[in-house]
């Protein structure tokens, strides 16, 4: 992973405008600063434009207004063999989960591995480690299509990790889960943050921000209608 | 090192999984490769046996009269001035006779009542080796019998003809059956690997959102291509090989096989005609996967 200074930006976002046809605005004129190693909490009800503006800073739609900015490649611009490399930096936890049904869940952990070409015995290292964090090791030959949804979403969060990424983007992480294995993935998440990784998640269950003291992003209708930067308690700032 | 076993990796895995289509495609390579090579291989055996032949063609020039010294060297004159030769042999009826006398061997009482020269003098020509071509050597022996006093020249005209046509006739086999194995092991294996893609199309799409270079998603099904093209066309040489054994085996006696003497391709043919499947096997997957995979 790169070490960069934490006040330099990994995403930046300028004026973005997505509107899908034939005349849906998903978002309107954002602006966006993400520095390294931040931990970003983006809200919103559904259909606010989270999973768009994740979308976005991965690189899978582009704005129609506007600049995404990421590791300080233009997205709009960005080409060729750079676009999996960026990829390969940035690791994606999907709503919809995006796993392949016929394969086990070790071999859809090891994709995202498999893509970098990392040594196949480092793989089978993190992906039991990654298994057990995620109290899922007794499903490692398990189809992935045999899993509950829950399961599934613990798979998709191991895939997203498992690279070491520079950026993790998880889309509703928690959506599926339980309080118990929500806290396992918070858990994984911090772990992450604290390496330097930084991360977005976009969710709208207040339980996993509420007591955070991260920032959160709050978007409504396409537009970002809320930016907090929390109030770290600390016994020189108590009431 | 790392890029190939993860290649391989993911190859061995799409093998895997599309086996019974990888399986029937292979078969297909491998009858293409057969009927071909099967047909080339009597083709380049007749043209083997051809120049054989070729090596023992002459032409009779049959005479009115025995040339005398003069004439002689004259029509050797007109005769390399037409087409250079190997060797040009006067024989003269006491010659045919003691030749004809030697070929009946016990039964040379039969021309005990003839004339010793009732056989006409000839001249025999013996072409070199570049006068093969069929119509070469009608030109030629159409010149031979404008020459003065010549009655007739034979040369087994009907022979030489029917080989002719049949060596023809093998060359449009041996195009024909090379223009179906480049048809049918392009478009076999284009199509096999059109339907892996399809077949896969939601994994390349996450292998492409995971980062998956162009390389990590397409080496795989090139492999699968040369794979084809390699144990292909190396199976129907193989049964093409077992084929001919059988046939030397079982067809020992007096025929035309021993005439002919049968061969097998050398080294460098059989390079070429795998090199060609697997050229072929990678090209039709090349051009799938351009037509179909949009990464």
């Amino acid at each position: 992973m790169d070490t960069q200074p934490a006040n330099k930006s990994i995403v930046e976002i300028v004026r973005a405008t997505k509107i899908y046809p034939p005349d849906v605005v998903a978002l309107e004129d954002i602006s966006l600063s993400i520095t390294y190693g931040e931990m970003v909490f983006l809200t919103g009800m559904s259909g606010a434009g989270k999973t768009t503006l994740l979308k976005l800073i991965c690189g899978i739609e582009h704005p129609d207004k506007g600049m995404v900015e990421v590791t300080g490649k233009d997205l709009n611009r960005i080409k060729g063999a750079e676009i999996p490399r960026l990829r390969q930096q940035i690791g994606m936890a999907y709503q919809d989960f995006k796993l392949l049904p016929d394969r086990t869940v070790a071999q859809n952990i090891a994709m995202s591995m498999e893509v970098s070409y990392q040594n196949i015995r480092t793989i089978k290292k993190r992906v039991i480690e990654l298994l057990q964090k995620l109290r899922l090791e007794h499903k490692h030959n398990a189809f992935a299509g045999n899993l509950s949804r829950g399961e599934q979403q613990r798979v998709t969060i191991a895939r997203a990790v498992a690279n070491s990424p520079t950026l993790i983007l998880a889309d509703e992480p928690t959506g599926n889960l339980d309080s118990k294995t929500t806290k396992l993935v918070m858990e994984l998440f911090e772990q992450c943050n604290i390496s330097g990784t930084t991360i977005i998640i976009a969710t709208h269950d207040e339980s996993i921000f509420r007591k955070s003291e991260n920032r959160v992003l709050e978007l409504h209708s396409g537009q970002m209608v809320q930016s907090t930067d929390r109030i770290i308690l600390t016994p020189e700032n108590m009431p | 090192m790392k890029f190939f076993s993860t290649i391989l990796v993911q190859t061995n895995r799409n093998l895997q999984k599309t086996w019974p289509t990888q399986f029937m495609t292979l078969l297909t390579v491998s009858l293409s490769v057969l009927i071909f090579s099967f047909f080339f291989l009597i083709y380049t055996n007749m043209i083997k046996a051809g120049e054989r032949l070729g090596d023992d063609l002459r032409l009779t020039i049959y005479l009115e009269e025995e040339p005398v010294m003069e004439m002689q060297s004259q029509l050797v004159r007109r005769i390399t001035n037409f087409s250079p030769v190997e060797e040009i042999r006067f024989t003269s009826r006491q010659d045919a006779y003691n030749r004809l006398a030697t070929q009946l061997g016990d039964n040379v009482d039969v021309l005990d009542d003839l004339d010793p020269s009732f056989l006409p003098p000839s001249i025999e020509v013996y072409p070199k080796k570049n006068l093969s071509n069929l119509a070469q050597i009608k030109r030629f022996s159409e010149y031979l019998a404008t020459l003065p006093g010549a009655v007739k020249v034979q040369y087994g005209q009907e022979w030489v003809e029917r080989f002719n046509y049949f060596t023809k006739l093998l060359q449009i086999i041996v195009i024909l059956s090379g223009s179906l194995l480049i048809l049918t092991t392009a478009f076999m294996v284009a199509y096999t690997i059109r339907l892996a893609i399809v077949a896969r199309q939601a994994e390349l799409e996450i292998l492409r959102l995971l980062g998956a270079t162009n390389g990590y998603i397409r080496t795989p099904f090139l492999i699968e291509g040369f794979l084809q093209g390699l144990l292909g066309s190396t199976l129907g040489l193989l049964a093409l090989f077992f084929l001919f054994r059988w046939i030397q085996l079982h067809f020992t006696g007096p025929g035309i096989l021993q005439l002919i003497e049968f061969t097998f391709f050398s080294p460098t043919i059989i390079g070429i005609i795998i090199a060609a499947s697997i050229t072929l096997c990678t090209g039709g997957s090349f051009s799938s996967m351009r037509k179909f995979m949009r990464i």
